[in-house]
């Protein structure tokens, strides 16, 4: 295969990735809102969140095998696996491998959830608020074409898009229908325990 | 039979549901696909260190030195001389 065409497939799946990511972190913000209309139901959510998940994960294994395997730079399997091992452009590169690694821990304990337990399922997937900006400091400063109008643009966009969901959810706080009715329990159950 | 209608309406509800999860995966798959393809395409015409050229194709020479082609392209009628000097570094380009 040319190892030019392997260079842009490279470009173009790691910016679909990004797209991806973003749209599983707005995703997973929405459905822990419980956001849900007649026609949209909450498992909706959480299911499109899953799937693009999966997703993401296909197209982010697209981005790094085009380019370890394209010729020009050389990058080796080493450099995917071990962060800050890549001789080229060592620390932007380094912070794509540990977004990656980050996110298929995500993944991979979301499949488990039964065996690992909720409380250590959502331990690991506060994570995600970490692989997502590695991911996006990556493409800024990897790509070789971060500032062009198409990239940045993309680039704004999803920061716009996360960042709202971020800002919307701190705003909302917690919509737990049932947490009235939990936390009256609880305040009945700590007055009983005295006795 | 009025909570059999509700439940009757739940799972039918529940099902276009689920059709429209499908669409929605395989709408962001496809567009995913075409998204390498196209931004792949994108990032081929925005790379930097590759600039863009256009050839004039109706130049008229009126030099009485040179001529030119239905390309644009001028052939010189002044002899070629070769030159030697050190080398030069050029800095800058990437891919």
């Amino acid at each position: 295969m040319n190892n030019t065409v392997l260079w842009y497939a490279t470009r173009g799946a790691g910016a679909v990735s990004l797209v991806l990511l973003s749209a599983v972190v707005v995703l997973g913000i929405l459905s822990v809102l419980r956001v849900q209309t007649t026609g949209w139901p909450r498992f909706l959510t959480v299911g499109l969140h899953r799937n693009l998940a999966l997703m993401t994960l296909v197209f982010l294994t697209l981005h790094i095998v085009t380019a370890v395997v394209d010729p020009f730079t050389h990058l080796g399997w080493l450099a995917a696996v071990v962060p800050f091992s890549s001789y080229y452009r060592t620390f932007w590169l380094g912070l794509g491998t540990i977004a990656f690694e980050l996110l298929l821990a995500i993944v991979l304990t979301s499949l488990v959830r039964g065996f690992i337990g909720q409380a250590a399922w959502r331990l690991l997937h506060w994570l995600t608020y970490a692989a997502w900006p590695f991911a996006v400091l990556h493409g800024v400063g990897t790509g070789t074409d971060a500032w062009s109008a198409w990239l940045f643009t993309l680039q704004a966009f999803c920061v716009i898009a996360v960042l709202a969901a971020i800002g919307y959810r701190f705003m909302t706080g917690s919509r737990d229908p049932l947490a009235d009715a939990r936390s009256s329990f609880q305040g009945a159950v700590d007055r009983r325990e005295p006795r | 039979m009025e909570i059999k209608d509700t439940t009757q309406e739940r799972v039918r509800a529940r099902d276009a549901a689920m059709r429209l999860l499908n669409r929605l995966t395989t709408g962001a798959a496809v567009s995913a696909v075409a998204g390498v393809a196209l931004l792949g395409a994108f990032s081929a015409y925005t790379i930097p260190g590759t600039t863009s050229t256009t050839a004039g194709t109706s130049t008229t020479a009126s030099s009485s030195s040179s001529t030119s082609t239905s390309s644009g392209l001028q052939s010189s009628t002044t002899p070629v001389t070769s030159s030697s000097s050190s080398g030069v570094a050029v800095s800058g380009g990437s891919r």
